[in-house]
């Protein structure tokens, strides 16, 4: 059995996780959701994570500074950035960074399920593609 | 002739041209006031489905976005018709105080999920951004609301203030003669149709020297609105007893079609430049106009006490093209 992929996902908004979480579930990722940039950073320093989803406009700590702090701690790890309204400016600051992909608020769960798709085979921990299906995780 | 020149000709001889212009111009903004609200409508509906993430950032924007384009509307229709731009600022101004209670409330954290809650537990209708999504579709549009408390009946009540006044030459429409003599007494008869021509842009600076004809305007709209009633005033507008019965104000991709008959209203408003997400066909008719016999399918419709609004949006090049002809051919054959 393949190991499940680890991710970190960050967003200060509770609906992002809450939301986001089932739907990563079911490509057999095991997901960890913060809302708070420094306890995620705490967690970062404990745990290498395959895979950072992190917002990038958030009080305590953007996400620049999230994708500064895991490229010095674990490099091998991706991150993905959620961009939300008019930060264009943030976004390309990010792409210099090494950032692996962006997605914009708002975006269905199967987006985000193809980015991550891709970000596990430059792992070289690739995820079943026939899991990438658009389900909507309305409940 | 110099710009000065132009300019003494312009307000000495003709400002009646220009203001029709000016005026059908406008028409045109508040159109695409209109319908990107209704853009903004759909997109909010299309989050609500619960298939998007999204946060109250997004919900937030929307409101302020559906405000800022109604400003705009509210501003093209206070051009169009002034004495009711007053009214139409107090209205506007109940619909800001709406939508910042709506922020307000959400962001009171009434509504919200109660900490500790599983995820797994939580209902979409429960998630706060979805009760505060809900909640600005029923301002949009709610159909279990008061009666004129959504921002749909603004936009309707606004459509009319505008649509009663008419913007042919800025006159109220029951003036159609004094209509008519602008018209006539400008040289815009089409040599080869009963129907006046104004070019949008040509005629509201320099007025025409030399008689016109339908062949002489590169216009796709009026070509295929047209197409199929031939050249000849036997198969065209016709003139009727009160003399020429139709306007047309052009421009290349554009076209704002009345009627100066004294009974009856009827105004239609097209986009056709080919790219699908701005054109459109809009119609304006008293009820009496038949507009069911005129409309092609496709066609959004609504009745209401002042008369028969349709509109067809987000269509292609072909289907505008189609739907003018057929228009074309029902309205003057």
């Amino acid at each position: 059995m393949t190991k499940p992929l680890e991710v970190l996902l960050l967003d200060d908004e509770p609906i992002v996780g809450r939301r986001l979480k089932p739907a990563l579930d079911k490509i057999g990722c095991r997901v960890e959701v913060f809302q708070s940039p420094t306890e995620a950073a705490a967690r970062i320093d404990e745990k290498e994570f395959d895979i950072v989803v992190t917002d990038i406009r958030m009080e305590e700590m953007d996400g620049i500074q999230v994708l500064e702090h895991v490229q010095k701690t674990w490099p091998r790890t991706k991150v993905i950035m959620i961009t939300g309204y008019a930060k264009v400016d943030l976004a390309r600051e990010a792409m210099g960074k090494g950032v692996f992909d962006f997605i914009a608020k708002p975006f269905k769960p199967a987006d985000l399920r193809r980015i991550i798709f891709r970000a596990a085979e430059a792992l070289g921990s690739p995820i079943d593609s026939s899991l990438l299906n658009d389900e909507p995780v309305a409940q | 002739m110099s710009i000065l020149e132009k300019l003494k000709k312009i307000s000495h001889k003709e400002p009646g041209i220009r203001q029709f212009c000016i005026q059908t111009i406008r028409f045109k903004k508040f159109l695409e006031n209109a319908r990107a609200l209704l853009d903004l409508f759909n997109d909010g509906r299309e989050k609500a489905l619960g298939e998007y993430i999204f946060d109250r950032h997004y919900v937030v924007s929307l409101i302020d976005r559906v405000i800022e384009r109604l400003g705009m509307m509210v501003y093209d229709a206070s051009v169009l018709v002034p004495k009711n731009g007053e009214t139409l600022y107090a209205m506007y101004d109940k619909h800001k105080l709406a939508a910042s209670n709506l922020i307000n409330f959400s962001a009171s954290g009434n509504g919200g999920v109660k900490s500790g809650s599983d995820a797994s537990e939580i209902s979409l209708s429960a998630e706060p951004e979805y009760q505060l999504l809900s909640d600005v579709l029923r301002w949009f549009d709610g159909k279990e609301v008061p009666a004129d408390t959504t921002v749909m009946d603004f936009v309707k009540q606004t459509f009319f203030y505008v649509i009663q006044f008419d913007a042919i030459g800025g006159f109220e429409s029951s003036d159609s003669m004094q209509n008519r003599n602008l018209f006539e007494n400008s040289d815009v008869l089409s040599s080869d149709m009963g129907i006046y021509l104004v070019d949008l842009w040509k005629d509201a600076l320099e007025l025409p020297e030399a008689s016109r004809s339908v062949r002489d305007f590169n216009s796709v709209p009026l070509r295929h609105l047209l197409m199929d009633v031939g050249g000849r005033e036997a198969t065209g507008p016709k003139k009727d007893s009160n003399g020429i019965p139709w306007v047309a104000a052009v421009s290349e991709y554009q076209l704002s079609l009345s009627t100066l008959k004294p009974d009856c209203r009827f105004r239609l408003e097209t986009l056709a430049s080919g790219y699908e997400q701005s054109d459109f066909i809009f119609i304006f008719a008293d009820k009496s106009a038949g507009l069911d016999s005129i409309l092609p399918a496709g066609f959004h419709v609504e009745s209401t006490d002042y008369g028969q609004l349709a509109w067809n949006l987000d269509v292609s090049a072909k289907t505008i093209e189609d739907s003018l002809m057929i228009i074309g051919r029902k309205l003057f054959n």
